[in-house]
């Protein structure tokens, strides 16, 4: 039965609540009902003993009134009406008790019924004497007749009386029984009313309970949160369809939720392996030019070589295989820490001064230092390359002899080298190229240390922390080139001098 | 999954709960109301009996008649014969010879009847006899009918105790007038036997010196209230007797107010007839000098005794006397108490 109710529609349910009430309430109309019926056809009851007797008296006079009239006037009618009164007086007096009982009632009965016989005994031996003409005798009888008339009629008065007096009472207390039923009745009516509203809100209750359940959980997810209870789903009704479909909503939202955050996750993992593959390569590459160079083994070379050059006496080879010799011990030892630009300057003479071996002296190198910021910090291997590209990219190709011009001076709190060249300087482009890191040269060529521009505007962001690192200045073709390296000077630093 | 079980259980509880409490209300209503007719039906008793008395008596509102009446009813009751004081519940008051008519008409089994010489009632209890109903005769006799039997009061014995009440008061005072209430209606031969009675006392015991002058005072019972219209009259008289002998309960009652009203108490006793609430606080307040107990119980018992007897065998005996009590000073607390015991 449950599952039948569950599976009712809505309208089904509400009328089904409806019907239920009002079937109830019919059940006990109808109890009711009876019980009235049966307490008026009581109280008609009451009174019927009455009009019994009334009737009784009145067939009584009929047959008396009859005889009389038979007797007056002799007819043959009022013989026929006397026989036929006489008939229904008989039958009437038949149903009478004739039992001697404790009951008046009874017992008067009895005494009516007892002395109706012989009464009508005595009319009819009346009417028999007025037929036979025997005026003497039919006198008599008449008026024994008459006598035993007004006995009867006084019993069935007294009776009839009697009774009343009883049926008033009895009727009295019937009508307080009555009384009494009728606030039954109202008590019975507000029982079943509560009892019926109880019902319906019961009822009314178990089907919204869901829809509210619903709600909440409808709320929950309007507000993004997904990880809900599902609402069950134990009816058939709308209600039940609609919670299924929301059940079904939610999880489909929870699955497409889960299948994007995965695939994230993926690319996310995808674009990690990418970074470090791309680290490792930097890696690998510088890992492969260290090892090209060998410094350590290069500079005990070296040395050996200006020993062996100063043991000759060749003064000259002496100071150019050490300042190579210092070259690249610089290199190896200063390749990972944070130097001054006193270093910085150490290595850039060297480096000039191995050019202009190399080259014969065509590199003209002037230097205009502001020795109170000798001091400041900066990333080691900055200066070299820069030197080195106004070598190569800006004097070597050009005719005529080359220029560099180093000069070290502060504005404000910022220390500026300048590095100028006289070459064949650098368009726009070229500048805005190297400058964004883009400019990827053909780079690592040979004669190089291996360390290109970006890698240089790279470590002075990162030791200075601030974007604003380095301009390259060029004028137009041959025109030359001038890069500006700024360093912030630190407070410290300022204090040492 | 539990819980919800339970309140679906509650709530299909609370559904049959409401319904079983409207049902049983309604059918427990509907019984109670059916019990309550029904008992209201049955406060009556509905035995049958096997036979039926009808018993015919003067006056049926006198105390006397309806204790006679209760020991004639209670008898039958034991041996399952309706007694009914006949006319009792009937709109017109019959007059004797009437119930008589309608006893004979409703076929009773039996007729007790007070009665008296008259002629009307010797035919009707002749009547009776031809119809085959057995009469009884109470209190007073019928002696030319056919009755079976006749149940009284040893009318010349109550006489003699009469007689010596009257000696005991002469004891005191030698010079006396005695007046004898009786009933107009002369018929009645058990009132001259008891007048005799009295007389033959009087004369055989009393002492020469005695002079007690015995009158007969007829009063009128013809009509319903003549008997105490007559009674105020002998007190209008100038000369009063000094004892008054009632030979009835309602001639005891009147003259016992009648002494009250005209302040005779001490200078008129009065001998009474039976004992009543009434005569019996006169006796104790010493206005009414003695009265006789009639054992009304008795007297009824042997009604209803000769009828049956009668019945079984025919034939019966002809006279049952009831016992006599005196009732004076002496005992008289001895009857009140024993009234206020019933009472209780």
């Amino acid at each position: 039965m449950r599952s039948k109710w569950r599976s009712l529609s809505l309208q089904g349910k509400i009328s089904g609540i409806y019907i239920l009430a009002n079937i109830i309430i019919l059940i006990v109309n109808i109890i009711l009902l009876i019980g009235i019926n049966s307490m008026t056809d009581e109280i008609d009851m009451v009174y019927q003993e009455n009009l019994h007797l009334n009737a009784l008296s009145d067939a009584l006079t009929d047959v008396q009134d009859n005889m009389t009239a038979y007797l007056s006037v002799k007819t043959t009618d009022a013989l026929e009406e006397y026989y036929r009164s006489d008939q229904i007086y008989r039958d009437m007096i038949q149903e009478l008790h004739d039992e001697v009982t404790g009951r008046s009632f009874d017992r008067m009965e009895r005494n009516i019924k007892k002395m109706s016989y012989k009464y009508l005994d005595a009319v009819s031996q009346t009417i028999e004497a007025k037929r036979g003409r025997n005026v003497e005798k039919y006198r008599i009888r008449y008026e024994n007749a008459t006598q035993l008339y007004q006995y009867i009629t006084t019993y069935i008065n007294s009776l009839n009386n009697e009774q009343f007096k009883r049926n008033t009472l009895n009727c009295t207390e019937l009508l307080r029984a009555f009384r009494f039923f009728e606030t039954i009745s109202i008590v019975i009516m507000f029982v079943v009313i509560v009892g019926n509203v109880a019902v319906i809100i019961k009822l009314a209750g178990n089907i919204i309970s869901p829809l509210k359940r619903l709600a909440g959980q409808a709320d929950e997810v309007a507000r993004g949160n997904f990880d809900i209870e599902l609402v069950p789903a134990d009816t058939q009704d709308e209600i039940g369809i609609v919670t299924g479909a929301f059940n079904q909503m939610v999880t489909s939202i929870r699955k497409y939720i889960e299948r994007i955050r995965q695939s994230m996750e993926v690319e996310r993992a995808l674009k990690e392996k990418e970074l470090m593959m791309e680290a490792h390569l930097k890696d690998a590459q510088l890992k492969y030019l260290q090892a090209q160079i060998n410094p350590h083994f290069l500079f005990n070379t070296l040395n050996a070589g200006a020993q062996l050059a100063m043991m000759e006496g060749a003064d000259r080879t002496y100071r150019y295989v050490q300042n190579m010799a210092e070259f690249f011990r610089y290199n190896v030892k200063k390749g990972e820490e944070n130097v001054t630009i006193r270093d910085e300057l150490e290595l850039v003479d060297n480096y000039i001064y191995i050019l202009n071996v190399r080259f014969s002296g065509d590199i003209h190198f002037e230097k205009k230092v502001d020795k109170s910021l000798l001091h400041v910090q900066m990333p080691s291997m900055i200066l070299q390359p820069i030197v080195e590209n106004c070598v190569n990219h800006g004097i070597r190709e050009m005719a005529g002899e080359g220029t560099i011009r180093l000069s070290v001076y502060r504005i404000d709190d910022v220390a500026c080298i300048s590095i100028k060249d006289n070459g064949i300087g650098m368009s726009q482009e070229t500048i805005d190229k190297v400058m964004s890191g883009t400019y990827r040269e053909e780079e690592l060529a040979a004669g190089s240390n291996g360390i290109g521009m970006d890698n240089v505007i790279g470590r002075l962001k990162l030791f200075t922390e601030s974007e604003d690192v380095m301009s390259i200045i060029s004028e137009g073709k041959n025109k030359g080139t001038e890069v500006i390296i700024y360093l912030q000077i630190k407070e410290r630093e300022d204090e040492d001098v | 999954m539990e819980q919800k079980q339970r309140k679906k259980n509650s709530f299909t509880t609370m559904v049959i709960v409401t319904l079983l409490l409207v049902v049983i209300t309604a059918i427990g209503g509907i019984v109670v109301f059916r019990l309550y007719m029904g008992s209201l039906k049955d406060i009556e008793d509905r035995a049958q009996y096997d036979r039926y008395y009808a018993m015919i008596v003067n006056n049926r509102k006198d105390t006397f008649w309806q204790a006679v009446y209760q020991g004639a009813y209670e008898t039958g009751l034991s041996e399952n014969i309706y007694v009914e004081l006949l006319g009792d519940n009937l709109s017109d008051n019959y007059s004797r010879e009437d119930l008589m008519r309608i006893a004979i008409s409703s076929g009773v089994d039996g007729i007790i009847v007070t009665a008296d010489d008259s002629e009307e009632l010797s035919g009707l209890i002749d009547e009776a006899t031809r119809e085959g109903i057995p009469v009884v005769t109470l209190y007073g006799d019928n002696p030319r009918s056919t009755r079976c039997s006749f149940v009284g009061i040893g009318s010349y014995n109550l006489g003699r105790e009469y007689g010596r009440q009257v000696l005991q008061i002469a004891s005191r005072k030698k010079n006396l007038k005695v007046a004898v209430l009786v009933s107009a209606s002369a018929q009645d031969s058990a009132q001259n036997i008891l007048c005799s009675g009295i007389q033959e006392t009087l004369d055989m015991e009393k002492d020469s010196e005695m002079q007690i002058e015995m009158t007969l005072v007829s009063v009128d019972n013809t009509n319903t209230f003549a008997v105490e219209e007559s009674i105020r009259d002998i007190f209008m008289e100038e000369e009063l007797p000094d004892i008054i002998i009632c030979l009835n309960e309602l001639t005891t009652t009147c003259v016992y107010q009648a002494v009250v009203d005209y302040n005779k108490v001490g200078t008129v006793n009065i001998l009474g007839y039976y004992d009543s609430d009434t005569i019996l606080k006169g006796i104790d307040r010493n206005v009414i000098y003695a009265t006789v107990s009639v054992d009304t119980m008795q007297m009824g018992q042997y009604c209803v005794d000769a009828l049956s007897e009668y019945h079984a065998l025919g034939y019966t005996s002809q006279y049952f006397t009831a016992d006599i009590t005196l009732i004076s000073r002496r005992n008289v607390s001895h009857y009140l108490q024993k009234e206020e015991d019933d009472e209780k």
